[in-house]
């Protein structure tokens, strides 16, 4: 039986500092299959496609081609064997055409020259393999995301993909993109390429794969074959963990006196104003696929990119915030969610990052307050519980965990009003993840409001009092808990839920 | 401090060599001479060092010193074609000229976001042509005006020789004061942030624009005052006086552990930077080797032809050794942590 895997990854393991990102996982693959990846945030999907496609070798375990032991050393390893990954995030070089993108580092050239003739009329037949119309000498950054897409699989196919990964391919496409990529899907299928494919949208899954394996903090917990795909089987592999060590008891309903409100605002680049409210000590959840405007629309309360129109109000009164130190001057402060390009200076000690945006305040002014500056973060260490050896340690040096719970000191050690959690546990493992729960639930208890993004279902429903639902940059309605289920949020956010409207707003 | 430590042995292991090499090194006369030229560079390269850390570079500074020279001499001196105000006069212009360029430069590169290298280079050359143009291409003499003497002056003496020459002084009190300033005030915390993450920074709240527009000034104002000492150093001001002398400033600050790529260095390192800087050029005047062939003594001496190439040779050293040092603590601390998390399993 053996013999017919193109591919079968046995007992790899991978660790990072503090973090197991997979253990003993076995993963194979048939020619012509479409295998779907599931998996939380963090399950360990991307690691095992890095060390797939040859970005990142395991630390134990064997790859195997043909049923040929394999070993990658880097990513050009791993594409001469046929295996091309296309990112979430498309990797295309704006600024050159179709063409040049799908000859990007494989240009055809002769004597040095590019051979640019060849090399579009190469394109055009591979264009129309995926079912595009355009011409190759078209400039990708005038191309719509679906159609940066199709030239991903494009360039994959003029690497003679053999196995195609494609991460989360529909996750910046309109429902009709997505249909074509599906139809592309099948017909590589036909072709005899295998595909890996890494979704959250449990529909696409049901429609499209032929098997389905589950991983679950780095452990393969299970596989189903097509005609078994149920929603609740997958969620329960997905999840499968006690959720009661996971998210604080939830508290009583309770009504809570609105402390900001959000009028009209208009965030550049959204089709539409937005307004809602905020209680003192809620934590309001904001749900939504990636690219829905929630992490606009926080930037633009903390005055990162001001609004365009609308109203804001803290405690009645009114302000505009025109930069961050407005907003943080009211007592908004924002986590944001790439920790690492904007909330943290990675080079700086955990002190000096804590006190960076209140050291101004620390008296006397005359001469900056190391004392006070290491006394604070050392209170601030101690009650998150930032596993560090002192204050003074690099924050570039911390685990994602650590590093996020520093984001939170430094504003918890400035007594909050409204905090806004962008993607708080992205990138967080397992320990940490809770404590970072606990530590939120403490917070509004105090009756510090905040507002939290997150992209992961369950964080929502097992965190929030309210839950706004964005699609689009609009937003799509807002659920109070006990009326939030999972299928009406998903309903709200992939749009199939349009008699939700009437909910809230 | 590590890298400062270690470009401190550096020069120590330098001066020993060059005094065991030629005598002549270790007397007073040269050892005042190499201290005020150090002391000089010191002042213009710390200036620059408050820009690098941010993560900016300033390529206006030698223009800068051209400048102030010429405008103090245009409107100070006695000589023919030149004003004949008083010297403080002079000063007090030329040193809000440099105050006035920085600021520009400043605003420009942080309010419009225009990159640091093009809006210093347009600057450099824009200063440098208005040196130009009030020289009328010429020299200016300093003629029998007292800042002449600023250079050779001083405090304590020893012969002829001012131990503490008005350079020096000054060098000193630049130090205390940006020391203070990069080291011991929040302003100084801000470089470094914005050096090491503008974007984080500016989620901090922190005012990043005023900051950074600030080291602008800071550059300028302190190529400034250096101008002043090369102006009484010199003496006949032309308009190429100071000519390449930013990107001294920039390799004073780099051997000196200051990071082009922003959040790193220390006014210490600038110091010990253009210390090193004015050995090398001091040594390649002294060095020599003596040596005998058929019988005969022989001195082998470098020319200073070779003044460009030792320097540039040393700047590659300097970061190449550091480089190489991060490279292994970088490389020992995965290993620890992979230790670590392997016995967490």
């Amino acid at each position: 039986m053996a013999e017919d895997y193109i591919l079968r990854m046995r007992g790899v393991t991978k660790r990072f500092p503090g973090v197991t990102a997979l253990e003993n996982v076995d993963l194979e693959l048939r020619s012509g299959e479409v295998l779907a990846l599931m998996g939380e945030n963090g399950a360990g999907k991307s690691t095992l496609m890095k060390i797939l496609g040859g970005a990142q070798p395991p630390d134990q375990g064997e790859l195997a081609i043909d049923g040929k032991v394999v070993e990658f050393r880097n990513v050009s390893d791993s594409r001469r064997h046929g295996i091309v990954l296309v990112h979430q995030e498309l990797m295309l070089a704006s600024n050159l055409d179709v063409a040049g993108n799908i000859f990007l580092g494989s240009e055809k050239s002769r004597w040095g020259l590019l051979n640019r003739r060849a090399m579009r009329s190469a394109s055009e037949s591979l264009l129309h393999r995926v079912g595009m119309s355009c011409s190759p000498s078209t400039l990708v950054g005038s191309l719509t995301p679906g159609q940066m897409q199709m030239v991903e699989i494009a360039k994959a196919l003029s690497h003679k993909a053999r196995i195609l990964i494609l991460d989360e391919p529909t996750s910046s496409l309109t429902l009709t993109e997505s249909e074509q990529l599906f139809k592309i899907i099948g017909d590589l299928k036909r072709d005899g390429i295998a595909i890996i494919y890494i979704s959250h949208r449990m529909e696409e899954v049901k429609r499209l794969a032929d098997r389905v394996i589950v991983l679950r903090d780095g452990k393969r917990v299970g596989e189903l074959e097509h005609d078994q795909i149920t929603q609740n089987k997958i969620v329960s592999m997905m999840v499968g963990r006690e959720l009661t060590n996971w998210y604080p008891p939830l508290r009583p309903k309770a009504d809570y006196p609105a402390i900001l409100q959000v009028k009209n605002l208009v965030v550049p680049g959204a089709p539409c104003a937005v307004s809602f409210e905020a209680g003192k000590g809620e934590i309001v959840g904001f749900a939504g696929l990636v690219g829905s405007g929630r992490t606009e629309l926080m930037q633009t309360i903390f005055g990162t990119t001001p609004p365009l129109g609308g109203t804001l109000s803290l405690e009645g009164q009114a302000f505009a915030p025109r930069r961050p130190r407005d907003a943080i001057n009211h007592g908004i402060y924002l986590a944001p969610e790439d920790r690492k390009h904007h909330g943290l200076v990675l080079p700086m000690s955990i002190a000096q990052n804590i006190s960076m945006p209140d050291i101004q305040n620390y008296k006397p002014r005359i001469w900056l307050q190391r004392g006070h500056e290491l006394a604070v973060a050392k209170k601030q260490l101690e009650s998150l519980r930032i596993k560090a050896p002192s204050v003074k340690y690099r924050v570039g040096s911390l685990s994602g965990g650590n590093q996020q719970k520093v984001v939170l000191g430094k504003w918890l050690a400035m007594r909050p009003k409204v905090l806004i959690l962008d993607e708080p546990t992205r990138g967080v493992d397992v320990g940490a993840k809770a404590e970072i729960y606990r530590e939120m639930m403490e917070l509004a208890q105090q009756g510090i409001t905040i507002l939290m993004v997150s992209s992961e279902m369950e964080e929502v429903l097992g965190m929030s009092d309210r839950i706004v639902v964005m699609r689009e940059r609009r937003l799509e309605g807002i659920l109070p808990r006990d009326q939030a289920t999972q299928e009406r949020i998903a309903a709200l956010m992939t749009g199939a839920g349009k008699i939700d409207k009437s909910i809230g707003v | 401090m590590r890298r400062e430590l270690g470009i401190f042995c550096a020069v120590v292991v330098m001066c020993g060599f060059l005094f065991w090499s030629n005598h002549d090194f270790g007397k007073a006369a040269n050892i005042l001479n190499v201290s005020r030229q150090a002391a000089m560079l010191g002042i213009f390269a710390i200036g620059s060092s408050f820009v690098i850390i941010t993560g900016g570079i300033d390529l206006s500074v030698g223009a800068i010193i051209g400048l102030t020279g010429v405008l103090i001499a245009k409107i100070s001196s006695p000589s023919v074609h030149c004003l004949n105000h008083p010297l403080w006069v002079g000063i007090s212009i030329a040193l809000a000229v440099a105050l006035l360029i920085g600021l520009i430069q400043g605003l420009l590169i942080s309010k419009l976001k225009l990159q640091p290298f093009i809006v210093t280079l347009a600057g450099m050359l824009l200063v440098r042509g208005t040196a130009q143009i009030i020289t009328h291409g010429g020299t200016l003499g300093l003629g029998t005006s007292p800042l002449i003497n600023l250079s050779t002056e001083g405090l304590f003496h020893y012969g002829y020789h001012a131990i503490l020459a008005y350079p020096v002084l000054m060098f000193i009190g630049v130090i205390i004061l940006s020391s203070y300033l990069l080291h011991g005030t929040v302003f100084g915390r801000y470089v470094f942030a914005i050096g090491g993450n503008r974007d984080a920074a500016e989620y901090s709240g922190i005012p990043v624009d005023r900051v950074e527009t600030l080291t602008y000034v800071i550059s300028a104002g302190l190529a400034g005052v250096a101008g002043i000492c090369y102006a009484s150093y010199i003496g006949q001001m032309t308009y190429n006086v100071g000519n390449g002398y930013e990107l001294n400033a920039i390799a004073a600050a780099v051997i000196g552990g200051v990071s082009l790529r922003g959040g790193e260095g220390s006014v210490l390192g600038a110091i010990i930077g253009s210390i090193m800087m004015e050995v090398i050029q001091n040594g390649i005047i002294l060095f020599k080797w003596v040596y005998h062939s058929a019988g005969h003594r022989e001195v082998f001496r470098l020319s200073s032809n070779w003044t460009y190439f030792i320097t540039g040779a040393v700047i590659l050293l300097a970061v190449l050794i550091d480089q190489l040092a991060n490279i292994l603590n970088k490389r020992k601390r995965l290993k620890r942590q992979a230790q670590i998390a392997a016995a967490k399993q």
